[in-house]
């Protein structure tokens, strides 16, 4: 069934879309992640014009992150605080993000950008996951236990705020940073962002894991819908009907990914999980290096 | 004469009589070369399931059309101008990036040439030029680069996605002096205004002509959605939020398990 792109203006066959979306849902499901450094990677591979893929991505990740904060919300699992100084730091990122797409636009650069962005952070995210489960793997084995939280160089930083229910004293420069980063990444990448903010939030800001997910998930929500705003705003890439269809596959398919998720060991997953943003990075590399097939390309002026 | 000609078009194109809005051809009223000729909708339009369309463009001369001796009759279709980007891939450091660019402001978003013989063996060389007739008649100055090469891939790629294309069709003659052809449309045409011009051509000059107006235009949903996005993007990406937030949050009800 082939299916119009009112913004993208071009066809699609919509079941390939929901099964894109089906399959991209069923993976974040399974390990727990928004999927969105899966789905516009994907998108740009079929064919979908680099801007309406990351600004779709965006807008589909927003829609794929609410039920999970309200369930979150309901669980007392957020911080509202650390949430909020997060936020700041994050929106500030995704409006400079927005800024830094719609100039690369104007260059005919954004293809190769969002491109390098994605091998870049893949690669690094995708290394470190998966060095960071096979010790843990190896720890579990040998039966040593894990180091207490460290005091380092970040708490002696000026502006500290009390975070009661994080039961942190630390300041807020590290935390609006982070946020910062996040929200750039997510404008120039169209993805939620939650499989950097996490380590990001446990292991360098060292907020207790009971309240990562539900926070991690308050500034996806918001963040990526600063950047639908801002992309439909300024760009005129977001692509509803696009978008639509990838919800209605992915939310179908994370309930069967969660599913079987639960399944699974947690070392275990994040290996599976390091692998496949390995594998993703690793294609969009081959992509970049590989002798374009036409050394031509066309496109409307910027 | 006329009437005689309209029942041999319903006769030998049954296809037309389901098609919409059949156009009554014109018959000029003076008694020189006569060319009739019409379209099989003055209007294409792109709904949410547009996959491409094609149109038949379809008349009568009063003479025997085709073989050698006959008159020749060539179809020209014009969309709306557009600007566009040529851009070369070079290579940096082993990625290879977007290099230099040509920029075209002024081109055919949609130009499609069709004839009972080609354009270059029935008129000469500078009706065709004056006429636009052919693709290499097309003005194509860019700004930017100048290199050649960019108009040539510009040419190239066009044609491969079928917005340009020349003699990619021909014109078939029934009957001695019907004739008609389909000229695909894909599903990247440009939507806007078109002029489909039809000549009749005899001993390498153009005796008669007839120009009709054609539309493409989104309609329904997507036409809708183009242009709130384009008319009010603040209004649309807040639309957007709403939408897929209730979307996600409806959907993770439905499918939620056990």
């Amino acid at each position: 069934m082939q299916v119009y792109l009112p913004i993208a203006e071009m066809t699609v066959d919509a079941l390939l879309l929901l099964g894109i979306g089906f399959g991209v849902g069923w993976l974040s499901g399974l390990f727990g992640v928004g999927g969105g450094f899966l789905l516009t990677p994907l998108l740009i591979l079929i064919g979908i014009p680099a801007p309406v893929a990351v600004a779709s991505g965006a807008n589909q990740t927003l829609g794929a992150s609410v039920s999970g904060l309200i369930a979150q919300w309901r669980r007392g699992n957020v911080d509202p605080r650390v949430g909020v100084v997060l936020l700041c730091g994050g929106l500030l990122g995704s409006l400079s993000g927005v800024q830094l797409f719609a100039a690369l636009r104007r260059m005919g650069q954004v293809d190769l950008a969002v491109a390098l962005f994605y091998v870049v952070v893949l690669g690094t995210v995708g290394m470190l996951m998966v060095r960071e489960s096979v010790r843990a793997i190896i720890r579990r084995r040998r039966g040593t236990a894990q180091k207490a939280r460290e005091h380092t160089w970040l708490h002696g930083l000026p502006f500290k705020m009390r975070f009661r229910k994080s039961r942190l004293y630390i300041s807020v420069i590290p935390v609006v940073l982070v946020g910062f980063s996040i929200g750039v990444l997510s404008a120039v990448m169209g993805v939620g962002g939650g499989f950097m903010l996490v380590p990001a939030m446990i292991y360098l800001l060292g907020i207790p894991t009971a309240v990562v997910i539900g926070t991690s998930l308050f500034q996806v929500v918001f963040v990526s819908a600063n950047v639908t705003l801002l992309q439909a705003w300024q760009v005129g890439s977001v692509d509803i009907v696009l978008t639509m269809l990838l919800l209605a596959g992915g939310v179908a398919g994370a309930q069967f990914g969660a599913a079987m998720g639960q399944k699974l060991r947690g070392e275990e997953t994040r290996v599976l999980l390091g692998l496949l943003v390995l594998g993703v990075a690793a294609a969009l590399l081959i992509d970049l290096v590989r002798v374009p097939a036409h050394l031509f390309v066309i496109g409307p002026l910027p | 004469m006329r009437g005689l000609f309209a029942l041999l078009l319903l006769l030998l194109l049954p296809g037309l009589a389901a098609a919409q809005a059949l156009e009554a051809p014109q018959v000029p009223d003076t008694a020189r070369p006569t060319l009739a000729a019409g379209i099989s909708t003055r209007l294409v339009e792109v709904t949410t399931g547009f996959t491409g369309a094609s149109i038949l463009v379809f008349g009568a001369a009063e003479r025997p059309l085709g073989g050698e001796t006959g008159d020749d009759v060539l179809v020209a279709v014009r969309g709306p101008r557009q600007p566009l980007v040529v851009r070369r891939k070079v290579e940096v450091l082993g990625v290879w990036i977007n290099g230099p660019s040509a920029r075209f402001r002024d081109i055919p978003g949609f130009y499609a040439i069709a004839g009972t013989r080609p354009v270059w063996e029935l008129l000469p060389e500078e009706d065709r030029q004056r006429g636009m007739l052919g693709l290499d008649t097309l003005q194509l100055i860019p700004s930017g680069d100048r290199n050649p090469a960019f108009r040539a891939a510009l040419l190239e790629l066009k044609q491969a996605d079928g917005r340009w294309q020349e003699h990619a069709v021909p014109v078939e003659v029934n009957g001695g002096r019907l004739f008609h052809t389909r000229i695909p449309l894909p599903a990247t045409v440009p939507t806007g205004d078109y002029l489909v011009e039809v000549l009749l051509v005899r001993e390498r000059r153009v005796v008669a002509q007839q120009t009709l107006n054609l539309r493409v235009e989104r309609v329904g949903t997507a036409a809708s959605i183009a242009t709130v996005a384009r008319d009010a993007p603040l209004l649309y990406g807040v639309g957007c939020i709403i939408l897929a937030a209730v979307a996600g949050w409806l959907g993770s009800v439905v499918f939620r398990r056990g």
